[in-house]
């Protein structure tokens, strides 16, 4: 994994953990609706968190094919890479 | 496999609130008394979750105005202003609006949800960004999913957070459009305005204040928040409703900048869609000025806001706002006692609004009451009598 695919996966993760302390173990292969139970507000709120922890401005329309963690890491690699931490 | 599937949650959603009675979304309301009063269920209540913020929708005026319109114009206008004719009554109302504001240019359009719609959609282009409160209303979210722009979400009513947004993008922050509301219709909630346009000013972005919930109610002459805070010359563009204060059914874009005009040409939620009726039209230009002219209205209306904020503080109920709004947003704890909360209230013989997640900030469970310059003190009363008594049965 590279330096910004780490960094991006630490901050969903801490951004999980502080939505849901009560989560555990994290599977970046579970869908944020059906298996995290995330409601559309909460992965705004998800998203806002990220965004502040990586310094990186993350367009809503990139979430639209969005279902699960990984493919969320995945939309934020091209938008992270080359940004401060 | 069937088209209606992905339904099936909100199915079952719709069942469980449907299992106690009088359903508490959409409810049926039979008849209309007065704009304070109505009949549910076949008992007459008293309406608090109408926004009708200043009881003008049966103004004898308001409704002389619409008849007149009604049978000199006819019921419809049967089509859009850009292909099939534009009304001088509708231009009318259009200066009307620019002149309360003193601003250049103003557009009508047929709904208050079309009016962000359309504006959002059209002020921001491919090459711009979109700026939106978390909490914002789902005609702002619509309008940026219409749009071509890029998205971004600051977090509810913070200007540091937008601050931090702004210095990402850089000078591409002078093509950015901020949306803001005056109020915030769920939870109640008015934003830090100044901080915002001092945000705004920083980066040379342009901001978008919708007064859906504010106009009509703060402001020396009711223009709303901008008003309220001597702020009018830090907004680009106002948004509105003619479906709240001024009891009617539309809304309006009005802007300082006379390029809104070329709006006309490239909103499609303004171009492809019928005109407002001319009674409708009518009515919200005698309404319009009422509410310019409206001071005694404003005043009993935060008699009644400072009443019952002050009676529900009292009680110890957890509110969505600590500052006194027309909206008052009590905070439940969960899903059932909220809506037992909101059938106890009926029965009692007070309608109000139950709001569930996830049309809800933060997972909250709310009760929603909207006050009103109609409500009288005995009916406002009758509110803080009938929560006294949830209360006690609690």
């Amino acid at each position: 994994m590279s330096t910004a695919s780490n960094r991006i996966h630490d901050a969903i993760r801490e951004s999980l953990h502080e939505a849901l302390p009560q989560i555990g173990d994290i599977d970046f292969d579970a869908a944020l609706t059906s298996d995290i139970g995330l409601d559309s507000v909460q992965i705004m709120d998800l998203v806002m968190e990220i965004e502040d922890r990586l310094d990186i401005s993350i367009p809503i329309e990139v979430l639209a094919e969005v279902k699960t963690l990984n493919q969320l890491a995945g939309k934020l690699d091209p938008i992270a890479v080359g940004t401060p931490r | 496999m069937s088209l209606f599937d992905k339904f099936s949650g909100l199915s079952q959603a719709r069942a469980e609130l449907g299992h106690h009675g009088i359903a508490p979304v959409a409810t049926p309301i039979d008849d209309i008394i007065s704009a304070s009063e109505g009949i549910i269920g076949g008992r007459r209540v008293v309406l608090a979750g109408t926004n009708n913020y200043l009881g003008l929708t049966l103004d004898p005026d308001v409704i002389d105005s619409a008849r007149t319109a009604l049978e000199h114009l006819g019921t419809g206008t049967t089509g859009s202003r850009m292909a099939n004719g534009s009304y001088h009554a509708h231009q009318a109302l259009e200066q009307e609006l620019a002149d309360a504001w003193g601003w250049a240019s103003a557009m009508v359009f047929s709904t208050g949800y079309q009016a962000n719609l359309g504006s959002i959609s059209a002020l921001a282009g491919a090459d711009d960004y979109l700026l939106l409160d978390s909490d914002s209303h789902a005609s702002i979210y619509d309008g940026a999913k219409m749009s071509a722009a890029q998205t971004l979400v600051f977090k509810h009513n913070d200007p540091e957070n937008l601050d931090r947004r702004l210095t990402r993008l850089g000078d591409d922050a002078s093509r950015a459009l901020i949306v803001v509301e005056g109020l915030y219709s769920m939870l109640g909630d008015q934003p830090p305005l100044a901080e915002f346009i001092e945000v705004k000013r920083k980066h040379k972005a342009w901001l978008l204040l919708d007064e859906a919930h504010s106009f009509g109610v703060f402001g020396q002459r009711g223009l709303g928040l901008a008003e309220q805070h001597q702020a009018i010359d830090g907004i680009d563009f106002v948004v509105g409703t003619f479906s709240k204060s001024l009891g009617g059914i539309g809304g309006f874009c009005v802007s300082p900048h006379p390029q809104l005009e070329l709006l006309r040409l490239a909103a499609r939620p303004y171009i492809f869609t019928a005109s407002p009726s001319p009674a409708v039209i009518a009515g919200t230009r005698t309404a319009l000025a009422k509410v310019l002219d409206g001071q005694h209205l404003r005043d009993a209306l935060w008699r009644n806001i400072h009443q019952l904020y002050s009676a529900l503080n009292d009680m110890g109920y957890r509110l969505g706002s600590a500052t006194p709004g027309p909206v008052a947003a009590i905070i439940l704890p969960d899903r059932q006692t909220a809506l037992a909360h909101w059938q106890g209230l009926l029965e009692a013989g007070i309608y109000t609004n139950l709001m569930l997640p996830p049309a809800t900030p933060k997972g909250l469970n709310l009760l929603r009451i909207s006050l009103s310059a109609a409500h009288s003190e005995e009916q406002i009363g009758r509110i803080v009598r009938a929560f006294e008594g949830l209360s006690l049965a609690a």
